[in-house]
């Protein structure tokens, strides 16, 4: 009977600590508009895969790997692709530090545009590292939004730096599932469907 | 009192379970003893952790667990180890796609154990009729894109050919036979793995731009994620019209109407003539010693062995061992070889049907102790010139690697490749297979050795090995890579013979890499695994060190047979910085 209790308590115990997680809702999301502007930091390609969701997902969109902060114009929302590919920035003749300080500049000229920042992490686990990781905990806390492959979150990076930051968070199981969310954060009225 | 008679009852507690546990380990040790089954232990979860696969009769090793059923299986039904490579190799094109297949090329070492003899089959790739020295010159500026992303990137592909050659003269098995585990895997498909959805991602932008969104590499228009089912129907298509019409269909029928069609919308030059005129050869391997080992490889075009030699010949003057594993020593050593190897690579190595390669002054003693001696312990060089042959003794004579041992002794040691990772990213319509982007092997410089030049095979780094200890085989090694492949490989032979490690513990152990262009040093690449304080210690000897991730398939991806105590023990090692693996039996 004893046991009975404990092993009742410790499921309702378990069913309370999950339902007090806060859960991001499409409530907490953004309003964002377009167009984007689609960069990478890092260059790996999965700034071509943020290209091709965008247009998936019907959103008016520029992709340009290596922007620069001329190109803001009149870009609404700038996309940032977080992942590092040594082989990617060697194609583009650059090298960390150069594409760090291309990346700060340019999210700084975002920032002082009030042109909103979506940080996308693409790549899964094989995509975090030390170099990549270095570009997450530099950009991410501008972001005004967040979405991650789910196993690139396993250590819980993304978690906890927007959780710090108080910026929604969204886990994606697959790449494919960011089309919905995109349509979604890009809506006219931003509207939760 | 009382605390004493406690843990007295506790050590009486564990001595009767030890009691009871060696009674069940002798009761299941005599059964194993009784029953004539290899006991596999399964590989650790963490697939990093050093673990040598263990067979008593055969062995095959290679790149993806389905092309070692492939050939495992071929061999356990009574096939000999060419039969098994080349079912491995076909699966090979169906499970590891991005690596290698029908599109690529590559060479293979075979050793036959009745006439003891070692031969060599060269299916390199080689370039189209209409190629000339500097058709990646626009307006005098190399254009990389066009080696490597485009239709003049397209080499024409020799691995179906030599195949089927390997077969005929080697084999007991018809081409057909050969496939069937390779079509069941393309038509059934499998889950794809961590390392294939990376893959895929780092090369997205290649392939859409030269296969679309529809491409049977693309699920949705999106890279594969790990899990998903990756099937291949069209190449499943392919590979049965081959089996049916004969491999000729590849070079002269429709799939090579598909393939001339494919490249052409590219803007490649590659014709009808060009794939019907190709043929594989046969070759006399290259000979090298260690010590008391003796290593054959592949020949000019192919580097790999041959630079192999050379730097095992460099590293003959020097005591490693009591420099220690990953000691600054060792690895400022050794990177420094490397730096003058790839000079001598770049001045003497081409296609020796062109161009007169210095083969045997290359891999003399004589040679490598000149650039021992030139190497000094305390800094790194202002210049790596390669090394001076004497003009009058030239002699004109003259990426994915997997292994088999059958039970026989045959030996194939094989490595292919599309070049990089999904190739040129071209797929000829409705073929399902890649076309590789070897004409980037070819130096884009019209004056080098290694200019392109009709129907000549480009330099290649691979090195498919077969080392022998004493007469008796003893190692069989190889691996993609790009570059890396022999710096890798001799880093491993030298962990195996001098560092005493276990076959899959030298596989598994941190890996470091350098080279020159153009007499000038490069970077020292290391893996991450490499301590600090030794990569504090190479700095201070002047190398510019860039840090890789732990297990990096920078540095490739190797696969390895030793066979000890005359073949009553085989053991497979597979490198965990890709998706290898093996099975003994």
């Amino acid at each position: 009977m004893k046991k009975c209790l404990l092993s009742l308590s410790t499921v309702l115990a378990m069913v309370m600590v999950c339902l007090s997680i806060p859960e991001e809702t499409r409530e907490d999301w953004p309003r964002l508009e377009q167009p984007l502007l689609i960069t990478s930091a890092g260059q790996s390609a999965d700034v071509q895969i943020a290209g091709v969701l965008a247009k998936k997902a019907g959103l008016t969109a520029t992709l340009s790997k290596a922007a620069t902060e001329e190109e803001l114009g009149n870009i609404r929302t700038l996309v940032l692709v977080i992942g590092v590919s040594m082989k990617g920035l060697g194609v583009a003749g650059l090298d960390l530090d150069q594409e760090t300080s291309r990346v700060s500049r340019l999210v700084d000229a975002a920032q002082n545009q009030n042109i909103p920042l979506l940080c996308l992490h693409l790549g899964g686990e094989a995509r975090r590292g030390t170099l990549s990781d270095q570009f997450l905990t530099a950009f991410l806390p501008f972001a005004r939004m967040v979405m991650v492959v789910k196993s690139g979150n396993k250590d819980g990076l993304f978690t906890r730096i927007c959780g710090d930051q108080n910026i929604p968070l969204l886990e994606l199981e697959r790449t494919i599932d960011a089309v919905d969310p995109l349509k979604t954060l890009f809506q006219p009225d931003n509207e939760p469907e | 009192m009382r605390k004493k008679f406690l843990i007295k009852k506790r050590v009486s507690s564990v001595k009767k379970i030890l009691h009871v546990l060696s009674a069940i380990a002798i009761f299941f040790g005599l059964f194993a003893c009784q029953s004539n089954h290899i006991e596999i232990k399964k590989p650790p979860t963490d697939r990093h952790q050093p673990y040598n696969y263990v067979g008593h009769k055969g062995m095959v090793v290679a790149a993806h667990p389905l092309a070692v059923q492939a050939g495992l299986e071929v061999l356990k039904k009574g096939g000999n180890a060419v039969d098994a490579a080349i079912a491995t190799a076909f699966a090979l094109n169906a499970a590891e796609p991005f690596a290698s297949g029908i599109g690529g090329g590559g060479f293979m070492v075979i050793f036959l154990a009745k006439e003891k003899r070692v031969t060599v089959i060269n299916y390199r790739e080689k370039a189209p009729g209409h190629a000339y020295p500097s058709m990646f010159l626009d307006e005098g500026k190399v254009k990389d894109e066009w080696r490597r992303i485009h239709g003049l990137a397209v080499a024409v592909p020799g691995a179906l050919a030599g195949w089927t050659y390997a077969l005929k003269k080697y084999g007991t098995l018809k081409l057909a036979e050969a496939m069937e585990r390779s079509i069941q895997i393309a038509e059934q498909g499998f889950s794809v793995s961590a390392t294939f959805s990376h893959i895929n991602k780092d090369e997205y932008e290649k392939i859409l731009l030269n296969s679309g969104e529809s491409s049977p590499y693309l699920f949705e228009g999106l890279p594969y994620e790990p899990g998903d089912v990756f099937q291949n129907p069209n190449l499943a298509k392919t590979f049965r019209r081959i089996a049916a019409h004969g491999w000729q269909d590849f070079y002269n029928g429709d799939i090579a109407q598909s393939i001339v069609e494919a490249v052409q919308n590219k803007g490649g030059l590659m014709t009808k003539e060009d794939l019907s005129s190709y043929s594989p050869i046969e070759q006399s391997p290259l000979k090298g010693t260690y010590r008391d080992y003796s290593l054959y490889s592949i020949p000019p075009p192919g580097a790999g062995g041959l630079h192999t030699i050379q730097l095992l010949n460099i590293i003959e003057h020097w005591p490693v061992r009591s420099w220690g594993f990953d000691s600054p020593g060792y690895i400022h050593h050794m990177s420094e070889a490397f730096r003058f190897v790839f000079a001598d690579k770049a001045r003497y190595l081409g296609d020796p049907d062109f161009v007169s390669v210095p083969i045997q002054q290359l891999i003399s003693k004589e040679y490598a102790s000149q650039i021992a001696s030139k190497i000094l312990p305390h800094n790194v060089q202002d210049s790596y010139p390669p090394g001076p042959i004497d003009k009058d003794l030239v002699n004109n004579h003259n990426t994915t690697h997997l292994n088999v041992l059958d039970e026989w002794g045959n030996i194939v040691s094989l490595t292919q490749s599309i070049n990089d990772f999904f190739g040129s990213g071209i797929v000829p319509s409705g073929t399902g297979f890649l076309l590789n982007d070897h004409m980037a092997d070819f130096s884009p410089l019209p004056d080098s050795i290694n200019a392109p030049r009709p129907h000549q095979r480009p330099v290649s780094n691979m090195a498919p090995l077969i080392i022998f200890h004493k007469e008796n085989p003893f190692l069989i090694l190889g691996s993609p890579g790009g570059t890396r492949i022999f710096p890798s490989l001799t880093q491993i032979i030298i962990n195996v013979i001098e560092f005493g490690m276990s076959l899959d513990e030298a596989i598994e152990a941190p890996r470091f890499f350098s080279y020159s262009t153009q007499g000038k040093a490069r970077s020292l690449f290391v893996e991450s695994r490499i301590p600090p304080e030794i990569i504090h210690s190479l700095e201070e000897l002047g190398h510019t060190v860039e840090i890789r991730d732990a297990f990096d398939k920078f540095f490739g991806g190797a696969q390895g047979i030793m066979i000890l105590s005359g073949k009553k023990i085989i053991l497979g090692g597979a490198d965990s910085r890709r998706d290898g693996a093996g099975e003994g039996y």
